[in-house]
């Protein structure tokens, strides 16, 4: 089979056009937003053009590229995360000229976010792990400009944590890919299933399988690892945010993904721990939500949550085994769905920025009154991420939930692993409800309340964005209540697309998402939401202040983080200072020889080698200051005498070759 | 031209040239460079001819004296790739020197002893045995002196010093190694897979193993290995010149080849491999890589931090060959190639910032990415290759490394495995530290007035870092060719 050369094409374009959209600015800036718009527009064609050539020629291996050689490789679900990246990258970059207006470097911005979207298509179209690890890198470091364009000490101190443990996250997974390539002999990932039927050494494979899964949960937020997210998301310019959260948060479930459903198809125990962690996460990053004051900081701390409900997902198809159609479709759609709401929330959030240059929600109050662009799109994300029937989120978490519902049905009494698994069920609709809460507080706070102070200044801002940018609100709010009560002709349609990747199959019958017992279970979801926000947001997190209006108090206690409990002193201080220590110890014992050493070749002479003193070998008078080089230095001797044993050598090879 | 000329003229060619700077009396700068130039080009050439034309495996005898005891040049895998780092590095260096020494000054001094030391690591890299091995080893330390002592102060005196003991005390240790092989070898020319006489040594294994370990760690202070690595951060006193070709390739590559040839080409991998020789030395190596790794986080001093990393960075290649695998002698050999590159590549653009600025600590160089754009964009990669980030070359390394190790199946070796990426953990550290400190200042220092009269230097510099950049990326994605001479000379087919 020949190569499809769409397919590097779409890799490589992006670093291309990075490097001419810089030199394109260096000259002309509406030359480069021009040529921008048009490579990503091209980008995204060429995206979409590839589902013309699947059946055909649907891989390219370029083989000897760094040694392992590249691979690619079409399905439906890489085809779909290379248009849905291709898709983000358009609409943020739309916004980006309004939201960067007057802003310095913005050339050097618009060069990373390029090759950090060829990085992406280089990850998701990757048919290899050794493929995507390299392009995860590249990544990486691509992106870490993005979040630190704004050059503040909070933009220093989240990306140099974002980039902390993504360095931290690959090494680990490198030791992974070690391990899996010794003990599987390949890394790709379509070989990955018959490798691992083969394998005698379980204990092995799961200790390399969850070193490699390190690196792909940083970037998926995955609990513990989930710290730097809200930090380095809540400091990027929030278009950046809305890449970071909606598409490059999703090359970490990339990599989950495989390692889970194609070395661990169907391993149940695998599938626990998966679920325990998504569990974490989702409940971790919920709570975390919902103290937060901070518009962006709460949609990062929902992105941690919502990825933990995709995380929790992917652990249910293992342990659901053949039968995990649901929890396969969950999967799919509640990536895709994230994607799309988070894409709407951070540009409304950068919308808000451009015009009142804070997050900050006391300050925000009001502020939505009598915008209606701006209330549609924060109401349908509400609506959505809520989980509200009739919109996009209902669906996929649904499907989630009804999966663990089937597994909990399937079992037959109860047992330990029943009683956990209703525990997370249960944990499941609770952040079902904590996410409506905080997006509540949001909403409620920007757009019902009135701000306290200057409500007259806030209400007469009436162009507070571009029709350009309104366009791409509009467009990006809209999706979410099509795909939301039309889901038989689009999220089935996608998922149908993108499950073979997963290896799931078409459920039996067509799901009722509308049926009444999945209404019951969003319904539960609502009304916790509720409860929450009435008599804890608003009875706890709001303190009067002095002059007795009601604000957003910050309750969360500061000290309160594991980063900079643990992760920060462990690895900046006690790391190199005990590893420091220790190596120095055993270092006294080499040191200890070569004093005796020393001593022993100069025993006349102790102090011959203190500095500054006396600094010259074998001498014991009175430094005299040398005029040339060449007087009593004993490496001068030395040397001469070099010089004596090739004169001799010399001479005996004349001798030898007459 | 027969086997003799090639292999001689590449070695004997700048040792008469640095010489003949001793005695001649130049009348100007401008033709002392010239000269310098010419000798090191033709040098290059000549070594490159010799690599690609001379009769690989033909002993060439220059003097015998007795029949297996002679010093003898010979051109094999291991050589021909040694040599050609060696050869094009140099020059790069040569011309970044003629820039630099500028402000060093006794530059006709320091021209005579670094051309000389060429011939010497050529004829190091091209010895056919032991003696001869041996012979250049000892000269090399010697000719390396003048340069490491070069400012003649306090601090380079001692560090000379320091040098010369240690060097030399270690060569003592392998001399001991030398005469036993003389004794218990079918000869002295290195021969992949070991020349111990089996028969011969049976019951005496054990006092070979001593001896392997003497020799090692004799060998093992060129490549900085524990514990006798003290000399290299102290060596940092030497002109960055120094620092960057000697004490990040040449000299310390010198000893690295100097354990390759003695762990795969005089004791040999049967006789070693699952001896507790084997263990002694890799926990060796990867002390070392924790120590050198450990000690560049806690040092401020820019040259110092990266000598302390090339520490830890020997030892990468010193665990490549404590393997005692050929996937670890090709990891070792891979790492010798990018760490050279680039190793090569930081200590420039580190040195550049002393030239220009005389600035030498980490916190001293807040906002000079903005200043001395090619420096510090050069530095950038050469730091994220040394962090071993695809598709930069350092991420190529550290994999054929980790795969050998795991290939390998040792037990230690799996501890090696998380002691590399701890080291790499640290070298990420380490060198973002410089670079945040030049991209992103500390808020309230005032840049504008601290970094007033920064500049790139001029071509003489930047030219060099931007090849070896390029170098550096293409080597990076593209290496097919090399990783298959790795894999030939690993397998003794070359």
């Amino acid at each position: 089979m020949g190569n499809n050369y769409l397919i590097i094409a779409l890799v490589f374009f992006p670093f291309a056009a990075g490097i001419g959209s810089y030199i394109i600015g260096r000259f002309h800036q509406l030359a480069r937003d021009v040529f921008l718009y048009f490579a990503l527009a091209l980008e995204l064609t060429g995206a979409c053009c590839l589902f013309a050539t699947v059946g055909t020629v649907d891989s390219f291996v370029w083989e000897g590229f760094a040694s392992l050689g590249l691979h690619f490789k079409l399905d439906g679900f890489h085809i779909s995360m290379s248009i849905l990246a291709s898709f983000i990258w358009l609409m943020t970059t739309l916004v980006s000229k309004e939201y960067f207006k007057g802003a310095r470097g913005t050339n050097k911005y618009f060069m990373f976010i390029l090759f950090t979207l060829g990085a992406m298509q280089g990850v998701f179209l990757s048919n290899d792990l050794y493929t995507a690890f390299i392009f995860f890198e590249v990544m990486s470091f691509a992106s870490y400009p993005m979040v630190i364009q704004n050059e503040t000490e909070e933009a220093i101190d989240g990306s140099n944590s974002y980039l902390g443990f993504a360095v931290f996250g690959s090494l680990v997974s490198l030791m992974g890919l070690f391990m899996l390539q010794s003990i599987l002999g390949t890394l790709q990932i379509d070989q990955l299933i018959e490798a691992a039927s083969h394998v005698t050494n379980y204990a092995l494979l799961y200790v390399a399988s969850a070193l490699t899964l390190v690196g792909f949960g940083v970037k998926a937020g995955m609990f513990p690892l989930h710290t730097w997210l809200p930090q380095a998301h809540s400091v990027a310019p929030a278009p950046a945010s809305a890449m970071l959260s909606a598409v490059i948060t999703k090359a970490g479930i990339f990599g989950i993904i495989v390692v889970s459903c194609n070395i661990f198809l169907h391993d149940a125990q695998w599938g626990l721990a998966i679920v325990i962690f998504g569990t974490l996460s989702m409940v971790t990053g919920a709570i975390l939500a919902v103290f937060s004051n901070n518009i962006k900081r709460t949609f990062a701390c929902s992105s941690v949550s919502q990825l933990g409900f995709v995380i929790i997902a992917i652990g249910m198809q293992c342990i659901l085994g053949e039968h995990n159609a649901l929890a396969v479709r969950g999967t799919v759609l509640h990536m895709f769905n994230h994607s799309l709401l988070k894409l709407a929330l951070f540009m409304g959030a950068g919308v808000i920025y451009v015009c009142m240059h804070t997050f900050d929600l006391n300050k925000l109050r009001g502020f939505g009154r009598k915008k209606s662009v701006l209330w549609f799109v924060f109401g349908m994300g509400l609506l959505g991420l809520a989980g509200v029937p009739l919109f996009n989120g209902y669906i996929s978490k649904t499907l989630i939930h009804e999966s663990i519902v089937e597994y909990i049905g399937m079992m037959p009494e109860q047992t330990a692993f029943a009683g956990l698994m209703q525990t997370v069920e249960a944990l499941f609709t609770f952040s079902g409800g904590l996410t409506l809460a905080y997006m509540l507080k949001i909403f409620v706070a920007i757009f019902i309340e009135k701000n306290p102070d200057n409500q007259a200044k806030l209400d007469a801002k009436k162009t507070y964005m571009s029709k350009l940018t309104m366009g791409v609100m509009i467009v990006s709010g809209v999706i979410l209540p099509i795909i939301g009560t039309l889901p038989y002709w689009t999220q089935d349609l996608l998922a149908d697309t993108a499950q073979g990747f997963m290896h799931g199959h078409a459920p039996a019958s067509p799901v009722n998402y509308f049926s009444l017992i999945n209404l019951r279970g969003a319904a539960a979801s609502i009304a916790i939401g509720i409860i929450v926000y009435f008599l804890f947001i608003r009875v706890c997190l709001m303190k009067k202040n002095e002059n007795g209006i009601k604000i957003y108090a910050d309750v969360w206690p500061s000290w309160l983080s594991i980063e900079r409990m643990i992760y920060r002193p462990v690895l900046l201080r006690l790391l190199p200072f005990a590893s420091a220590l220790a190596a120095r110890t055993i270092y006294v014992a080499g040191d200890t020889a070569v004093r005796l050493f020393r001593k022993l070749l100069f025993f006349k002479s102790k102090d011959v080698f203190t500095p500054p003193t006396n600094h010259r070998f074998g001498t014991y008078d009175a430094p005299v200051q040398p005029k040339r080089i060449i007087n009593k230095s004993l490496a001068y001797s030395l040397l001469l005498f070099g010089v004596g044993v090739v004169a001799v050598m010399l001479y005996l090879m004349i001798i030898n070759a007459s | 031209m027969s086997a003799f000329f090639l292999l001689f003229l590449p070695v004997i060619v700048p040792i008469l040239g640095g010489f003949g700077l001793l005695i001649a009396r130049f009348k100007s700068r401008m033709v002392r460079q010239i000269y310098v130039g010419a000798i090191v080009i033709v040098n290059m050439v000549l070594s490159l001819v010799a690599i690609f034309a001379a009769p690989k495996g033909q002993i060439v005898t220059l003097v015998p004296f007795t029949d297996t005891f002679s010093i003898a040049l010979r051109l094999d895998g291991m050589a021909a790739f040694f040599g050609f780092i060696l050869c094009t590095l140099w020059v790069v260096a040569t011309f970044y020197s003629f820039e630099y020494m500028k402000h060093e000054g006794k530059e006709t001094k320091f021209f005579s002893f670094y051309t000389m030391s060429f011939g010497v690591t050529m004829g190091l890299a091209f010895s056919a045995n032991l003696l001869t091995f041996y012979l250049f080893y000892e000269l090399l330390t010697l000719g390396t002196l003048p340069l490491v002592m070069h400012a003649m102060n306090p601090q380079a005196l001692y560090a000379g010093k320091k040098y010369i003991i240690y060097s030399i005390g270690g060569a003592a240790f392998a001399f001991i190694a030398m005469v036993f092989i003389m004794y218990y070898g079918v000869s002295l020319d290195f021969t992949f897979g070991g020349i111990l006489n089996l028969t011969q040594i049976v019951g005496r294994e054990q006092w070979l193993l001593v001896v392997f370990v003497l020799a090692f760690f004799g060998f093992g202070v060129k490549a900085a290995v524990f514990p006798l690595s003290g000399w290299l951060p102290s060596a940092g006193v030497a002109p960055t010149p120094v620092t960057a070709l000697l004490h990040a390739v040449a000299v310390v590559n010198a000893g690295v080849y100097a354990l390759v040839r003695l762990i795969y080409y005089t004791f040999g991998t049967v006789f070693l491999s699952g001896s507790w020789a084997q263990y002694v030395v890799m926990s060796a190596a990867l002390i070392t890589i924790v120590y050198g790794s450990s000690m560049a986080l806690r040092t401020a001093h820019l040259k110092r931090r990266l000598a302390y990393s090339t520490v830890s960075n020997l030892s990468y290649m010193v665990f490549g060959l404590t393997l005692m695998t050929p996937e670890g002698l090709v990891g070792g050999l891979t790492h010798m190639v990018v760490h050279s590159i680039l190793k090569i590549l930081a200590f420039f653009c580190v040195g550049a910032i002393l030239y220009k600025t005389h600035r030498e600590y980490v916190y001293e160089i807040n906002g000079f990415g903005r200043k001395m754009p090619i420096t510090m964009a050069t530095f950038t990669i050469a730091a994220i290759g040394l962090m071993s980030i695809p598709p930069l070359p350092g991420f190529l390394s550290k994999w054929t490394l980790g795969t050998a190790a795991v290939y390998s199946g040792n037990p230690l070796a799996y501890a090696g495995i998380g002691v590399l990426i701890f080291s790499t953990l640290m070298s990420a550290l380490y060198m973002m530290q410089i670079i945040f400190k030049a991209y992103f200042p500390n808020k309230e220092i005032d840049v504008a007035v601290l970094t007033k009269d920064v500049r790139d230097p001029n071509l003489f510099m930047t030219v060099p870092f931007i090849l070896l950049s390029v170098v550096a990326i293409v080597l990076g994605i593209y290496h097919q060719p090399l990783m298959d001479m790795f894999s030939n000379i690993a397998h003794g087919l070359f």
